[in-house]
């Protein structure tokens, strides 16, 4: 069972509750004689169907991504706290039953023996509803529209990208055949979101930080779509779907799995460098390097403005590691007892945490180093990437049939 | 992008205190700067003259909030050339210790607050997490943790209690492994060596012409130390060496200053060491105090920062004439623009942040 069939079971239960409510309202409206009816119709409808199936898929996928994107904050806090040897945000049922005393007056029913501690997750709701009751600041001399269009642009780019990947064959909003392609063009919407906003907010710490962003994500896109070309070689489609079975099918000595990071290493490695700046994380975080630009491109936001800011840059890196898991590391490949979903959701958490540890072990570089790093350095060795594979793919077995060499790749 | 002034501070991260940085840039490059300091002045001085000499240790421990008892040590110094006054030997080596103590703790601020400058925030904690240590031993003798007042004209305010060799014994020996490991993490560190080398470089001669003193100019190679070159207190006796980086093209740059201080850190255990095996026993605070003075006193003590200077002028009362204190860091940062032409915006917390900034003293 997929998740789109599941969705169209869910659509058809759904149907038969909303066609009595349908019905009920005919006549209410006299110049039309049954709109609810017409749409009811179409509803009906196989086409109707599938489109409201399709509208439960993507839901859910986007509160998967949500879930996860709760708990990528979370790990990140908790990590960074334990390496700065601190503990990080902690908040226990006892402190809970404290502050409601405090609030009451009087102590609550309520009792817990022991101290359950652990749910200081609950601290990302608490940074929300703070976020969504500050001011929404717009300064006076901005351009309103491209100032509150930039948010927008930014998150909801980064939203879609929650689509658009698959957990597994089985668990997917979306299955297109060009599905990593459309990946890779909602990543590169942001930078109209970061511009727009570096620019509107008339801001001199902004427009720089804006024109930084813009500069490392256009030199870091060529490394990173050449870097991904090597696997779109091998298995031949840029179907996610697809690019898994290739990886899952094709087996190395003593018949472990051969997944494309084991070929492709030099690619793999240029991915990460890539898709580490592409989400603009440290030690590539230089368009909001606080130190010299304040918050950089998004010093003027506030209040949600800024939560989105913040949302979207870890939904994106969520997003990259999926991609790299994908791409690489066999996706929702794995032994049989846990299922692939969950397999998937390993390597992409053991990704983020491998980022997690990046992030808070070394500083922030240098804009024209950044751009050396990935003028000179990346491009080159993607390039070196894309004729090894050439060389395995198609080289090599032109030859084999020649002159009976052994089957290696 | 056009040419552009850009206005850092006085409210900026890159300021560490309260003052303006005003850049211009071409691009990412800088043409110009033009720091203006003044936020902070608290005219330290004119108020010394309304107070009694020994009421006036209370502001100059306020001078900087990082390294507050060598400043008082410094006014101390000068009060005591003023008066006359000889204070015992045991104090000598209390004084040594508490300075070196202070040094440590001001260099372990310093190297905090210069990691989230490179974006790396996980330093800044290391190192402020080991500056507790310190100040918990400072904590001992003097009874506060910031202003210290423990300082007095002839000698210190008392001595040090019993198992405080033992404890700092313990802590420096903690502080010693912890600077092994970090050593990994910094000045072995790919993108931290990226950032530093070859950046806000200035010679000795430059260093000179403009007035820049202390650990800044012991990473162009100078070897000038005010604790060896115009001794103090029982520097002579101590068996230390003056920590420099070697001149030459490579040198004075934003690495060479982090090195020349973590290597002091080190040499000032050393010190400390050196001082807990040869002092005396005896009182710490001379018997006598004198609460007049006339005539005029000039000293200089190699502060954290650098060449910190007091004149003080007498006229037989019980108050300072004039007080004229020169500050290493003005003159410092005054010297911006000549070494931070021609790097990147991204440069400017990275060398700003390596001369080690105390708006306190520079504002007074």
């Amino acid at each position: 069972m997929t998740l789109f069939g599941a969705c169209r079971i869910m659509a058809e239960l759904s149907i038969r509750i909303l066609i009595p409510i349908f019905e009920f309202q005919e006549g209410l409206f006299p110049p039309f004689s049954n709109p609810a009816g017409w749409i009811a119709d179409w509803l009906a409808t196989d086409g109707g169907l599938d489109t409201m199936a399709w509208f439960y898929a993507v839901n859910i996928a986007l509160m998967v991504g949500m879930t996860n994107l709760i708990l990528v904050i979370h790990l990140e806090r908790k990590i960074a706290a334990r390496i700065q040897d601190r503990r990080g945000p902690m908040l226990s049922f006892r402190a809970l039953r404290e502050i409601g005393e405090d609030l009451s007056g009087n102590a609550p029913s309520w009792k817990f023996k022991k101290n359950y501690s652990g749910i200081g997750i609950l601290q990302n709701i608490a940074d929300g509803l703070k976020a969504l009751t500050k001011e929404l600041i717009i300064p006076t001399k901005a351009d309103k529209f491209l100032f509150t269009m930039g948010p927008i642009i930014f998150i909801s780019s980064s939203v879609f990208l929650l689509a658009l990947f698959p957990l597994s064959d089985r668990f997917a909003a979306s299955s297109a055949p060009a599905g990593l392609m459309v990946i890779m063009a909602a990543f590169s919407i942001a930078p109209i979101g970061i511009l727009t906003s570096g620019w509107a907010s008339n801001n001199k710490y902004s427009m720089i930080g804006g024109m930084r962003s813009a500069a490392q994500l256009m030199s870091y896109e060529i490394p990173l779509l050449l870097s991904m070309a090597g696997v779109f070689l091998v298995a031949g489609s840029f179907d996610p779907v697809t690019i898994v079975e290739q990886q899952r099918e094709s087996t190395w000595l003593f018949g472990l799995p051969m997944w494309n990071i084991i070929p492709q290493f030099i690619g793999f490695v240029v991915f990460m460098v890539c898709i580490l700046a592409e989400v603009e994380r440290v030690p590539f975080d230089l368009p909001e390097a606080e130190a010299e630009l304040v918050e950089g491109w998004t010093t003027e936001y506030s209040g949600i403005r800024f939560m989105f800011f913040l949302m979207a840059e870890y939904i994106r890196g969520f997003a990259g590691a999926a991609v790299a898991t994908i791409l690489f590391l066999g996706g929702w490949a794995g032994p049989w007892p846990v299922p692939p979903e969950i397999w998937f959701l390993i390597k992409v958490y053991l990704i983020i945490i491998f980022w997690i540890f990046i992030r808070w072990s070394v500083p922030r570089i240098r804009t024209d180093q950044i751009l050396v790093l990935g003028w000179k350095k990346l491009l080159p060795l993607s390039l070196i990437n894309i004729l090894i594979v050439i060389f395995m793919v198609e080289i090599y077995p032109y030859f084999t049939a020649i002159v009976n060499l052994p089957e290696v790749f | 992008m056009a040419e552009m002034w850009i206005s850092m501070g006085p409210q900026h991260p890159m300021t560490h205190g309260l003052w303006t940085l005003k850049v211009k840039v071409d691009g990412e490059t800088i043409t110009d700067a033009d720091p203006e300091l003044g936020y902070l002045h608290r005219s330290v001085e004119k108020m010394g003259e309304r107070r009694k000499y020994f009421m006036n240790t209370t502001l100059t421990d306020r001078l900087c909030y990082a390294s507050s008892t060598t400043w008082t040590h410094c006014y101390v110094l000068t009060v005591e050339e003023l008066m006359n006054v000889e204070i015992p030997e045991r104090a000598k080596y209390v004084r040594t210790i508490m300075l070196e103590l202070q040094r440590l703790a001001s260099h372990l601020m310093w190297a905090g607050s210069y990691m989230p400058d490179l974006g790396h925030i996980t330093g800044a904690l290391y190192f402020w997490r080991d500056r507790e240590l310190f100040l918990n031993l400072l904590e001992v003798p003097s009874g506060s943790r910031l202003l210290y007042n423990y300082i007095r004209i002839g000698g210190v305010k008392r001595d040090l209690p019993d198992g405080f060799v033992e404890k700092a014994e313990r802590v420096m020996k903690l502080f010693e492994q912890r600077l092994d490991e970090y050593s990994d993490l910094f000045e072995n560190s790919k993108i931290f060596r990226m950032r530093t080398e070859d950046v806000g470089k200035f010679t000795a001669a430059q260093a000179q012409n403009l007035g820049i003193t202390g650990p800044n100019m012991r990473g162009c190679g100078t070897k000038f130390d005010l604790r060896r070159n115009d001794p103090y207190e029982i520097y002579e006796e101590i068996d230390w060496d003056i920590q420099t980086r070697e001149a030459g093209p490579g040198y004075g740059d934003c690495f060479s200053r982090y090195m020349v201080r973590i290597d002091e850190m080190k040499e000032s255990m050393r010190i400390i060491r050196d001082c807990f095996k040869k002092m005396p026993k005896g009182p710490t605070l001379a018997s006598t105090i004198p609460v007049r003075a006339q005539g005029e006193a000039f000293r200089r003590t190699e502060d954290s920062r650098g060449e910190a200077l007091m004149y003080i002028v007498g006229d037989g009362t019980d108050r300072p004439y004039r007080w004229k204190i020169k500050s290493p860091m003005f003159t410092t940062i005054s010297a911006a623009p000549h070494y931070l032409k021609g790097y990147k915006v991204a440069d400017i917390p990275a060398i700003m942040g390596s001369v080690d900034i105390c708006i306190g003293e520079t504002d007074k």
